[in-house]
């Protein structure tokens, strides 16, 4: 399995890091939603299961590179969470419409992201099997 | 700093006549964990300071405070998934067929702060099958602290953030504070009691479904039968029984029988004891 | 639009607990009054709320304790070093947590900034800022109103 982390904070990417490489994931990283369309061009279809999704964030937002990556067909297969610290239910229901699947709140506890992992049915406990 | 062997005998001890769970040597961090707070609260350095302190005063609204802060789990929503999968895929369809009224009766029996009985209405209103029914919930907990807050239904945002989907929490949730509070529909569904599982049951009827997840472990084997038995007397006949993943009847009381419930197994009357109630 | 009443010390502190009690494993424990709040060279973070309620959280502390927290959020050893670009980024994203909890409890239309980071030679005085303590030496929080200006 492998993980795409979007967050302008490079502590907050080496945190959910460290818990998607724990659960058994290969980690890629971006500090903003530019930043990981790019990453995403250049992986010439060898696309991540999952992106962690920051909201707030320099240059593109989280919200809209959610909504870049749902108009590329190619990119359907890639599930998407928002990892942000924007609590509002409004802003829940907006992430949900533009396509995330999941929405996880900071401050959050690494239990919390397994358990999502484990709803979204993404908990990779056989890694390379498919290789 | 970890604790004395002489605070954690006094707990154990503590704990074993309040409410039969029998802290076995190596739970010492768990104590440890959760009476640091306490500790704090009171103005001692030391878990052992404290203990001792509890220990020489017996103040009983002290005890009672320490037995609750042990006796309770950490919680979250549809914990383990599978059984709340197997309800809403297996149990409750089962149900459908036979329940003429139009009315489930389940008992969370061991509900901390309210996490189980909300997860559980949450899944009967996904559950098409008996869509528009009524689900007669009761909730019970040792620890009337516990009962208060999931009476409440205001849960932190780390609590919501453990095992509730995204979708579900704008549906059944609005905010307060920092926190979220559970809808006020799904609160009124819950009927929420003070129950100490090791004295005789109050009179409360028979449920279709019975919670009892990750409690007797706590218990030694005798209670553990005890609490199984009259559990079957508040069952109805074709009823379901939900144990914790690392719990069984084999071998405790086995007028029960384990019957695979899609990834998970619930526990049912067998058919030879269905009558027969003791 | 609603006008909403502003964030006070009571929620900023109670989000400062959550944050920390989860991301950093530490208690925020309130600053006792009649120690003074002061230490040598400073970091200060600060982040925007805009809408309802328009304004910015600043934190401010000791470098010493800016390296601790960014220690403790990347789960480091005593050992270990970190740069100055890990404790800032780490000290701004620790207020940004909190500020997105704050912003969320206040409700209505909001927006949360992203959080900057200065050097600060002195402690803003205590009367204004809300004090917790992180393993003895005080943290500042200001809640700062457009309006006012911040020390």
């Amino acid at each position: 399995m492998r993980a795409l982390i979007v967050d302008d904070s490079r502590a907050m990417r080496k945190i959910v890091g460290r818990i998607l490489v724990d659960a058994g994931y290969e980690v890629l990283e971006a500090g903003d939603g530019q930043e990981a369309l790019d990453v995403l061009n250049s992986l010439d279809g060898d696309l991540p299961d999952l992106a962690c999704v920051d909201w707030n964030m320099p240059v593109m937002d989280g919200l809209t590179f959610i909504t870049e990556v749902r108009k590329q067909t190619e990119w359907r297969a890639i599930t998407l969470m928002m990892v942000t610290t924007e609590s509002e239910q409004d802003r829940i229901v907006r992430a949900l419409a533009a396509g995330a699947h999941e929405y996880l709140i900071k401050p959050f506890t690494g239990d919390a992201l397994v358990e999502k992992l484990d709803l979204l049915g993404l908990t990779a406990t056989t890694v390379g099997d498919l290789a | 700093m970890s604790i004395g062997h002489e605070a954690f005998t006094f707990v154990r001890e503590l704990v074993r006549a309040e409410s039969a769970i029998v802290l076995e040597p190596g739970k010492e961090y768990l104590v440890e964990s959760r009476l640091v707070p306490l500790a704090r609260q009171g103005g001692h350095a030391t878990v052992d300071a404290f203990v001792a302190d509890l220990a020489s005063r017996r103040n009983p609204s002290a005890m009672r405070l320490v037995v609750e802060a042990l006796t309770t789990n950490e919680t979250s929503w549809f914990r383990d998934t599978d059984p709340f999968t197997a309800l809403r895929q297996t149990v409750f369809p089962t149900l459908a067929k036979t329940r003429s009224n139009r009315e489930i009766r389940v008992w969370a029996a061991a509900c901390s702060s309210g996490q189980e009985p909300y997860s559980i209405l949450m899944t009967a209103q996904d559950t098409p099958e008996i869509s528009g029914w009524k689900i007669d919930m009761l909730a019970t907990d040792l620890s009337q602290e516990m009962l208060d807050r999931a009476r409440k239904g205001e849960y932190s945002q780390l609590e919501v953030n453990r095992g509730l989907p995204a979708t579900t929490l704008v549906r059944h949730f609005e905010r307060v504070g920092l926190g979220w509070r559970i809808s006020p529909a799904l609160a009124a569904q819950v009927q929420f009691r003070q129950l100490n599982l090791v004295r005789p049951f109050p009179p409360m009827g028979k449920f279709d479904v019975v919670f009892l997840r990750n409690v007797l472990i706590y218990f030694d084997l005798a209670t553990k039968r005890d609490i199984l038995r009259r559990v079957r007397q508040v069952m109805a006949p074709d009823g379901h029984l939900f144990l914790g993943a690392a719990e069984m009847t084999m071998g405790v009381d086995d007028a029960w029988e384990r019957v695979p419930a899609g990834r998970s197994s619930v526990y049912r009357i067998r058919e030879e004891q269905r009558t027969c109630v003791p | 639009m609603t006008i909403n009443s502003g964030p006070d010390h009571a929620l900023v502190h109670a989000a400062i607990e959550q944050v920390w009690g989860s991301m950093l494993f530490e208690a925020a424990e309130p600053w006792p009054a009649d120690v003074p709040a002061d230490f040598e060279t400073g970091l200060q973070a600060h982040i925007e709320i805009r809408g309802g309620w328009n304004g910015r959280l600043v934190l401010t502390c000791d470098s010493v304790v800016a390296t601790q927290i960014a220690a403790a959020l990347l789960g480091m050893g005593p050992d270990e070093q970190v740069d100055e670009l890990d404790v800032h980024d780490a000290v701004g994203e620790v207020l940004n947590v909190v500020g997105g909890s704050v912003k969320g409890a206040i409700g209505g239309a909001m927006t949360l900034g992203l959080p900057g980071i200065r050097a600060s030679a002195s402690p803003p005085t205590s009367e204004e800022s809300l004090v917790v303590s992180w393993r003895g030496a005080p943290v500042h929080v200001q809640i700062v109103p457009d309006a006012a200006k911040a020390s």
